[in-house]
């Protein structure tokens, strides 16, 4: 009983009668007018660990959410033999707040899920048709895990957000039927130096056909409502509006119940909405635009000219993977590169590499090819102290390094150190090749 | 001895483990150990992050920041009723424990005029007992027995913070932040130890300004929380 | 696949803005404190009060209120596929999670401190618009039950195919993909307290498919409506359950 009082989060009557009473007078607590958006920040993977794209992590005042993308080969539905499949999943970590239980699911978990699920499926935002490789046989399975980091209230708008602007970076490898019976699905990796000895070819991004927001109201006492309602004003309200709206205007989906609202307000939010849809809109495409930018600049540095790239599906020569339904790993091994490397870096980056090859006189550096020889990483080192041409002597050192991953890349490197920051670790991996 | 040994970390952060005294060196010393501090053996060893404080002639204690609070016998703090018995209110105080109100514990409290108090009234009372293993006890009583403001808060709003920021707004001389405001507004404000403050004016806008510039100042240096009431009240006039 | 001929017929020979055949029963649990059963064309569904009693978890007591609780379940065999439906699953949660909302929205909480009050659902028949008749059923069940509640929470949904607005799905045009808008209204305060939406549909064309099934809800409400008049009648001796039964308004 005790125990109870004190592990419950409770709120006064003071504050409770204060966010009622302020809002009659178009005041909130935090300084916002009732129908102000909280600022929104959204940042995408960059660990190095988690290379695969469609990670993001999404800020809405105190609110934080993370999403994450994965793709996976699978059986379609009988019902839907030529049709991908989006599944969206939750986690409420009672780390976020002590009113999330450890364990199943709870109410509100199911319903987020549910209103950012109905959102993307029923309104057919992702093209799932596109998803299916072999009809009855193998289709994409694309899952959104949602992890709700802190509570800071309104957490289906945080976690929508994230999960379009995870859905709008994650990229699937690509696959193509091949074998005998032409019904054997070949994976093409996106980097050389993945384990498959396959063609090279550009992951290929999902197919989304507009993008649904949702904006969730709240309405507090009897007349008033408010937009991005926080945990205070959460605790405090009688019902609450989610309305999921698209940049064309179309409703894609509502979630409403408890206290009654007049038809015409429930229009009025619906308006409303339409405008913060498109704020919310375009925020999320500047983000995902300068997130492309970025890792279009570091493909530069990947996948420079393939000029003098053997052939590597030559028959006979490459072992086939075929897939028996296991989870495809599309994880790369990972290269050298510290992957918070600004665009200023990469740059020097590219500079430094290209001045290497005019200087050899020899494309190896860039080409990906696993069969050509190996380059003695020491004479490498050399080469560059002599040119001069990097300044940093331990980008230098990583330089080396990713050459000689590319040049032994039939075995995947697994534990390089991704992020070699510090010139020591750097060092010690020359040493030891 | 004569002189007495002080430690070299005063005014210092410290952290869990460090030894701020040898007293294997020290004899004949009298010590006074408050909150993070520990006696192992002959060493007094931190138990709690924060900064090493001192005063004059022996006592010691770790000053640190907190969301949760540990009652100590003097706070003066803001409860919440969350349940009310025949002998005492429950309040939470953001302990490890709920805090009893006793209802006799009230100015001329006798057994006819037992307040009432909804759960979620607002409390300023006094903590008069805080023992480890047993709840602690409040008062809403001075020690001479007169309501001396102690009592529920009505209206207003209500904020939480943490106990660090609590103290800042109860130093003296009077934090920038609140001497900043006070010039440009009037408001009532009353802060307990336990990390929460009230405030209270006649314009509600005054209260969101006020209770957004403390909750601001939490991290800032007494300089720019100056700038920040500055720039505050700049944007609201 | 065309959902209404050019005669401006349905499927099932209904015109655009016309409900199901409306059926309800009072009393049919007997050891329930309040029941009802509820049947919307084929869907059918059966609603079980239980309170206000003493709460069950103590934990969850609540000093002001009362704790509404709410548990929806489709049998095994309400659908034509035949296959064990796990219990809890995502879609069950969520519509006891709706239903709760809505009621907990015209039942007085305040009026019963410290007690309980469970509903159970149950969809002995799914034919589309399960959500509404749960709802509906509910409702007869609490005033059955004698929980007071502000207003008579009635629910309907519609969709929209072929270019038509259509009241009261049944399951081949709720699962044809087109848009779906349930409704619950508190009808003597014309508010709207549940509004849920799937699929895509311009807003000038949502506000007219939302108003007719508040106009479906008004037309469930007026049977309900009788019903609740003729629950009164209950009281009397040899009464045990009051059938009536009525074709839904068709609008115009």
């Amino acid at each position: 009983m005790e125990q109870r009082l004190v592990n419950t989060w409770r709120m006064t009557v003071n504050e409770k009668k204060f966010i009622e009473s302020a809002l009659e007078s178009e005041l909130r607590i935090d300084g916002r007018r009732p129908f102000d958006y909280r600022r929104v920040t959204i940042k995408f993977g960059r660990f190095a660990i988690l290379r695969e794209d469609g990670s993001s992590e999404v800020q809405l005042g105190q609110t934080h959410v993370m999403s994450f993308v994965t793709s996976q080969l699978v059986q379609p539905y009988r019902d839907r033999p030529n049709e991908g499949t989006l599944s969206v999943f939750t986690e409420f970590s009672p780390m976020a707040d002590p009113s999330f239980e450890v364990g199943c699911p709870s109410e509100s978990a199911v319903e987020l899920g549910r209103i950012i699920d109905r959102g993307l499926r029923e309104s057919r935002a992702v093209d799932t048709e596109s998803l299916c490789v072999v009809a009855g046989k193998w289709v994409w399975s694309i899952r959104i895990d949602l992890h709700i980091l802190d509570n800071g209230g309104n957490l289906v708008d945080a976690a929508n957000i994230a999960a379009l602007a995870a859905l709008l970076t994650f990229r699937r490898p690509e696959c193509t039927l091949g074998g005998d019976d032409g019904q054997e699905v070949i994976m093409h990796p996106p980097e050389a130096h993945w384990v498959s000895n396959h063609h090279v070819r550009e992951p290929l991004s999902l197919t989304i056909h507009h993008l649904p927001i949702a904006v969730t109201f709240a309405f507090i006492g009897d007349e008033n409502m408010v937009i991005d309602p926080t945990h205070h004003e959460e605790a405090v309200m009688g019902g609450r509006m989610s309305v999921t709206l698209n940049s064309n205007g179309e409703v894609c989906a509502v979630q409403k119940a408890g206290q009654g609202v007049m038809q015409s307000v429930v229009m009025q939010c619906l308006r409303i909405v339409s405008v913060k849809a498109g704020d919310v809109t375009s925020k999320i495409k500047t983000a995902v635009e300068s997130y492309n930018t970025e890792r279009a600049l570091k493909m530069v540095k990947r996948h420079a000219p393939p000029s003098k790239a053997v052939d590597v599906s030559e028959p006979g020569q490459k072992a086939k993977q075929i897939l028996e339904g296991q989870k495809l790993k599309s994880e790369e091994c990972s290269v050298s590169q510290s992957d918070d490397m600004d665009v200023d870096q990469v740059h020097t980056y590219i500079h430094a590499l290209k001045e290497l090859t005019h200087l050899r006189g020899d494309v190896f550096l860039v080409s990906k090819d696993p069969y050509s020889e190996g380059v003695n990483t020491d004479e490498l080192k050399a080469t560059l102290a002599s040119c001069g041409s990097v300044a940093v002597p331990m980008k230098l050192v990583n330089l080396g390094d990713s050459i000689r991953d590319e040049t032994k890349s039939d075995e995947p490197l697994s534990d390089v150190n991704p992020v070699s920051s510090s010139t020591d670790s750097a060092g010690k991996e020359t040493r030891c090749c | 001895m004569t002189s007495t040994t002080v430690s070299s970390f005063i005014d210092k952060p410290v952290v869990p483990g460090d030894v701020i005294l040898d007293l294997s060196k020290m004899t004949d010393q009298t010590l006074k150990l408050g909150g993070g501090l520990q006696q192992d053996q002959d060493a007094i060893t931190v138990v709690q992050a924060g900064i090493l404080r001192f005063s004059k002639p022996n006592k010691y204690w770790i000053e640190s920041s907190h969301k949760r609070y540990i009652p100590t016998v003097g706070d003066t703090i803001l409860g919440i009723v969350v349940d009310q018995r025949a002998e005492s209110f429950f309040v939470d105080i953001k302990g490890p424990m709920v805090a009893f109100l006793p209802v006799l514990a009230f100015e001329g409290g006798t057994r006819r005029n037992i307040p009432k108090f909804e759960v979620g009234t607002l409390i300023y009372a006094r903590v008069v007992k805080a023992n480890t293993g047993m709840n602690p006890e409040l008062s809403c009583m001075d020690a001479s027995g007169k309501a001396a403001e102690f009592g529920p808060l009505k209206d207003g709003y209500m904020f939480e913070s943490s106990t660090g920021l609590s103290r800042m707004l109860l130093s003296s001389p009077t934090c920038p932040v609140l001497e900043g405001l006070g010039k440009k507004l009037a408001f009532e404000i009353a802060v307990g130890l336990n990390g929460r403050v009230w405030v209270n004016a006649e314009h509600k806008s005054s209260i969101i300004l006020v209770a957004n510039a403390i909750m601001n100042s939490e991290s800032l240096t007494p300089v720019q929380q100056k700038i920040m009431v500055e720039r505050l009240l700049d944007r609201v006039n | 696949m065309e959902y209404v001929n050019p005669e401006g017929l349905r499927l099932d020979g209904r015109r655009p803005m016309e409900m199901r055949q409306l059926r309800a029963e009072i009393g049919v649990v007997s050891r329930a404190d309040g029941s009802a059963a509820f049947e919307m064309g084929n869907t059918k569904v059966i609603a079980a009060v239980y309170g206000p009693r003493e709460v069950q978890n103590r934990s969850q007591q609540m000093n002001d209120q009362a704790l509404v609780r709410c548990e929806y379940s489709m049998a095994n065999f309400s659908t034509g596929d035949r296959r064990r439906k796990t219990k809890g699953d995502r879609r069950s949660t969520e519509i006891s999670l709706v239903i709760r909302q809505t009621m907990e929205a015209c039942i007085c909480q305040h009026l019963m401190p410290r007690s309980q009050i469970d509903i159970y659902v149950q969809v002995l028949q799914a034919d589309g618009g399960t959500r509404s008749a749960c709802i509906n059923a509910a409702t007869l069940a609490l005033a059955d039950a004698g929980i007071p509640m502000r207003d008579l929470v009635t629910s309907c949904s519609a969709g929209y195919l072929n270019s038509t607005p259509l009241l009261d799905l049944n399951y081949l045009e709720d699962s044809a993909g087109g848009a779906d808008v349930t409704v619950g209204i508190l009808p003597k305060m014309d508010k709207v307290t549940l509004l849920q939406m799937d699929a895509k549909l311009p807003m000038d064309i949502f506000e007219n498919v939302m108003q007719l099934a508040v106009e479906g809800c008004k037309a469930v409400e007026s049977y309900i409506r009788e019903f609740a008049i003729l629950l009164k009648k209950k009281m009397g001796p040899g009464y045990a359950t009051a059938i009536l039964s009525k074709n839904g308004g068709s609008k115009s």
